[in-house]
């Protein structure tokens, strides 16, 4: 049963500044945050590298009577930096830098593609794949390093890490996921649109 | 897939060459090579139409449907 057409009321969707704002292709938002991006990964970059140059000088360095105040703000405690505890601050700071340098190389590889316009590719559904799983192992991570230190380094000090904390990131973990199955459905799309003759 | 593109076959008949098609139908030749090693998961009416107008053909004449053993479940392959 078709229903009668309703008369138009005169009201329209105001138009937002931005929308006439192109998203891909060259000269678009994405190639500005491609810039962004390249910027950001030049400096991850040099700070992962001087971190690692930090972390291999840390085996020689001698490190008599030293101490590192471990500190939640308010109230701080000092205790003596040992080698292991050292090389363990170190190597966990260049491994978090070094997880992000990595997004970062995958990101700026997908934000290539949509500057050139063509985002829905294989490559793009791995690389998103690649990105979840070293946010995850970022994320977890850094959530047993920070319980590590709250429970064996200061205990009182600093709050222990619960799983509420993890809620966030693994909502973004996840989506990061979900958009990869978007990027595949995409790809296998223009595949099909591709041999549609 | 079970469906064949018999289009070498009456091109053959036509003694016509595939360049020759695609600058006819307005096809690339690209295209129709992907059609005629049956690489293509499907043709628009639009292409077929084309295609019969040019061979002077059914569509039926075209397509032929070849089952083999591994073509009864293959839907998602790609």
């Amino acid at each position: 049963m078709r229903l009668p057409k309703l008369p138009a009321v005169g009201i329209r969707a105001p138009r937002l500044p931005g929308a006439n704002l192109r998203t891909l292709g060259p000269g678009s938002v994405s190639s500005l945050l491609k810039i962004a991006l390249d910027v950001a990964y030049v400096l991850l970059a040099l700070i992962t590298g001087v971190l690692l140059l930090l972390w291999v000088a840390s085996i020689f360095i001698p490190l008599d009577n030293l101490n590192v105040t471990v500190t939640d703000g308010d109230n701080g405690r000092q205790i003596p930096l040992t080698r292991p505890l050292l090389l363990f601050g170190v190597g966990a700071m260049t491994a978090y830098f070094g997880g992000f340098l990595m997004i970062l190389r995958g990101l700026r590889k997908i934000f290539r593609t949509l500057t050139l316009g063509d985002p829905f590719q294989p490559d793009n559904v791995r690389r998103l794949r690649q990105i979840g799983l070293i946010l995850a192992v970022v994320t977890g991570g850094v959530w047993l390093a920070q319980g590590l230190v709250a429970a064996r380094l200061a205990p009182g000090v600093m709050e222990p890490q619960g799983v509420s904390d993890l809620l966030t990131p693994v909502f973004s973990i996840l989506v990061v996921f979900v958009l990869a199955e978007v990027f595949r459905e995409g790809a296998r799309l223009r595949r099909e649109s591709e041999l549609t003759i | 897939m079970a469906i064949r593109v018999q289009l070498d076959r009456i091109l053959a008949e036509r003694r016509m060459s595939l360049t020759e098609l695609a600058d006819r139908v307005g096809v690339t030749v690209a295209n129709l090579s992907i059609l005629k090693t049956g690489k293509a998961r499907a043709v628009r009416f639009t292409t077929l139409d084309a295609l019969c107008r040019e061979l002077d053909c059914q569509p039926g004449d075209l397509l032929a449907h070849e089952p083999g053993p591994g073509d009864v479940f293959d839907n998602d392959e790609d």
